[in-house]
């Protein structure tokens, strides 16, 4: 019998995709993308009626107009392509994974039709700072604050043969006593709230928090409701955002790579 | 018999000539099966129970009674209604007469007594500590062994509360809702058309279940007639769900009991399947395409091709995956007479999907009450009566094999057209729908006016079959807990809410 596995085993092909592959990707997310050219106040408008959280909403800069696209919200459900006239599309690909919450925001000015996001403080890693990444270990405790469960199928699908997240020594663990970074998805719910406290609490430090998804990020859907709390931040501190309805295994693999270049590549 | 007792009626004195709904235990097999209790209010915000029960002949019969006062219990009749009842008394406040547990369900020791979400506002409710009263187990060499809601794993939270001789478990106490999310209340005042956002997001991997099962009980209230090209693809949708959820499933079995080469390959064929979804669709778990009326747009006939190629592939590889695995002698020997589920529990807990179908119990919402394309789509419906661990395994791998080719024929020949009806939303409307989703029975009852809904309750496979698994779990060693639960795969969100 184990000789039949093993016969199997070695007639498959490696199915590892290269980690310059996956960075940035963000195929099956159906995050948005919006093209400044095309963007007019009106449309502007419409995306803000249509977003069913609120993720796009209006703003102003100075005395001017603006549009506000924050990712942190964004369900990623595709409602805001239909009436925008091109303006916006899904996104081929996506590099907010992993940031601070002030940089998932960005802004249009509706008169120039520029963006006007202020510049990150990190540009996109390049190579070599992706290979120093290698080489080191990091234990990552999932915690499941309330989540509907898709969070946690793309998170158990990084370690299949596609992903292999194994082979950035990052492995998941067990035990938050064994941890170094806390994965956290869903809104916080009144029920978890407690349990998210005392598990942060049993990490030991120096110890990194990336919010999972977008309910993790800002409690999403599910954000005002009598039984959530909020976002992850509502209870414990967070270093790092990971948006998406569920983030692709490819943006959570770019989220946890960010959090960790953030802390150890200066 | 107060007045305000539902059921308990023989066939005729109703009136609608459906049969007997409560009869003393032990005559089970005519006993309908009930479907779902849950509450709502009327116009005039008066406190209603409603109960449905599946009575045959693709039929639910839903009868209605004013809560105003206090309400029967029917739990000494239908032990299945017990967590209903429980939930119907911490939501609406109705008071229960008859019911032998009505202890907090759904709020925790954080929540405030004497406030009822789905009647009282809501806003802020201040933050109590109440206490909660676990059942004890006595006797000489009982001990207790809590564990959760973290659990050591990629999995949701939840709590169980042990008692053991040694390692065999005498009981299990489960207590959960730790992922309550008051979903839904979330459904009030929501426009229809937004509803199916938050259906996706009752429980993450069944999100296509969910959004259909809506979709059809807003189409069933405006009348409303889905394309056939939409049946179709929400048909090839719905069966790909169950195909990934049931590799994924079987995957998940061999995890647990260390069989980790397996695992892998499983892991490998629901990837390869979540990537071929994403081409076809743009999205890994069809997420935001089901919509009332149809589908929110086309997806084309050389993509779903396509994804009918991918399905064939992997539905080969896993057929050839699972033969591995149960000829394995000790999988056979972690799997068999595991956890079993006798067809008395099964039928008295009213247990849905395939822990129902392991358990001999004959159902499927796909051919009891056909819905969309599967009016004309041609299937069997594997059963078989051991009830263990192994059965739900092998009812997953025969199941996966009849959804791949249920995939393939009807890719195969795709209706063209539209995919979607225009709704009639003015006014007022009341609908209801069933789907088999991947863990069973998922029942969708939903009221609104004006194009928002009123109130929408989501019956879900996982709240229905929770509570068989202490009866599963008892006699066995505690160290086969995660087997045995990982071969029932029910949704801790989804019977959460």
């Amino acid at each position: 019998m184990i000789f039949e596995v093993l016969e199997r085993s070695l007639q498959q092909p490696n199915r590892v995709i290269p980690v310059e592959a996956l960075l940035g990707n963000c195929d099956g997310s159906r995050m948005p993308d919006v093209t400044s050219a095309r963007l007019t106040p009106a449309i502007a408008q419409r995306l803000v009626e249509v977003c069913p959280t609120t993720a796009f909403s209006m703003g102003e800069l100075g005395d001017r107009p603006c549009l506000k696209l924050s990712y942190a919200e964004c369900i990623g459900c595709g409602r805001c392509e239909e009436p925008s006239e091109g303006a916006v599309v899904t996104a081929p690909r996506f590099t907010w994974c992993g940031l601070p919450k002030a940089n998932l925001a960005r802004l249009w000015d509706l008169e120039s039709h520029t963006e006007i996001t202020p510049p990150r403080p990190n540009p996109e890693m390049v190579r070599g700072q992706i290979r120093s990444l290698f080489g080191k270990a990091l234990n990552i405790r999932q915690l499941d604050a309330g989540s509907c469960n898709g969070c946690e199928a793309e998170i158990s699908a990084l370690t299949n043969p596609y992903y292999d997240l194994e082979r950035f020594g990052i492995h998941f663990v067990a035990s938050p006593k064994h941890a170094d970074m806390l994965l956290v998805t869903g809104p916080v719910t009144r029920n978890m709230a407690e349990a998210v406290k005392t598990t942060y609490e049993a990490v030991p430090s120096p110890k990194l928090v990336v919010a999972v998804g977008a309910c993790g990020c800002s409690g999403g859907i599910f954000a005002g409701s009598h039984a959530v709390v909020g976002g992850v931040d509502a209870v414990i501190p967070v270093d790092g955002y990971i948006p998406g309805c569920p983030p692709t295994p490819a943006m959570l693999m770019t989220g946890i790579l960010e959090v960790l270049r953030r802390r150890t590549v200066r | 018999m107060n007045e305000n007792t539902p059921g308990a009626v023989p066939s005729g004195e109703r009136g609608s000539g459906g049969p007997p709904l409560v009869l003393p235990r032990g005559k089970t097999e005519s006993v309908a099966r009930l479907v779902t209790v849950f509450g709502s209010l009327g116009s005039d915000r008066e406190k209603r129970v409603h109960y449905v029960f599946d009575v045959g002949e693709a039929k639910y019969w839903e009868t209605m009674v004013a809560a105003s006062g206090p309400v029967r219990s029917i739990v000494p009749e239908l032990p299945s209604a017990a967590w209903y009842e429980r939930e119907l008394h911490d939501q609406y406040g109705i008071e229960i007469t008859g019911h032998p547990d009505l202890r907090p369900l759904v709020f925790h020791e954080n929540w405030p007594e004497g406030v009822h979400p789905m009647v009282d506002a809501v806003n802020q409710v201040p933050w109590a500590s109440r206490e909660y009263r676990f059942l004890t187990v006595q006797g000489d060499g009982v001990a207790e062994v809590a564990v959760g809601p973290v659990h050591a794993g990629i999995i949701e939270p939840g709590h169980f509360r042990f008692s053991v001789v040694g390692d065999t478990v005498l009981h299990l106490e489960l207590r959960h809702f730790y992922t309550h999310k008051g979903t839904e209340k979330l459904f009030e005042g929501s426009l229809v058309n937004a509803g199916a956002m938050i259906a996706e997001s009752v429980s993450g991997d069944n999100c296509f279940a969910h959004a259909i099962a809506y979709s059809q009980a807003v189409e069933n209230a405006c009348r409303a007639e889905v394309p056939p090209r939409a049946s179709a693809i929400r048909l090839i949708g719905l069966e790909l769900e169950r195909l990934v959820s049931h590799i994924s499933d079987l995957g998940g079995l061999c995890t647990d009991v260390g069989f980790s080469v397996a695992a892998a390959y499983a892991t490998r064929i629901k990837e390869f399947l979540l990537r071929a979804s994403a081409d076809c669709s743009g999205t890994r778990y069809w997420r935001g395409i089901a919509v009332p009326g149809g589908l929110r747009f086309d997806l084309e006939s050389r993509k779903i091709l396509g994804l009918s190629q991918a399905v064939s592939l992997a539905a080969r590889q896993f057929a050839d995956l699972a033969r591995v695995i149960l000829e394995t002698p000790s999988i056979q020997n972690r799997f068999e007479t595991a956890g079993v589920v006798s067809p008395e529990v099964a039928r008295d807990l009213a247990v849905v999907g395939p822990v129902a179908r392991a358990s001999g119990i004959d159902l499927d919402v796909r051919r009891d009450h056909p819905y969309g394309h599967y009016k004309s789509a041609q299937f069997e419906v594997p059963v078989t009566h051991y009830g263990d661990v192994m059965a739900r395994a092998k009812i997953r791998i025969k199941e996966a094999a009849i959804s791949a080719r249920l995939i393939q024929q009807i890719a195969s020949a795709l209706p063209i057209g539209s995919v979607l009806a225009p709704l009639e939303l003015d006014g007022e409307m009341h609908g209801s729908s069933a789907v088999e989703s991947p863990r069973g029975e998922l029942y969708y009852w939903l009221e609104g006016s004006d194009g928002r809904l009123t109130r929408c309750h989501i019956k879900s496979p996982s709240f229905q079959n929770w509570p068989a698994m202490p009866f599963a779990i008892a006699d066995n060693i505690i160290a086969d807990f995660p087997l045995i639960n990982k071969s029932f795969n029910l949704s801790y969100s989804g019977c959460d809410r």
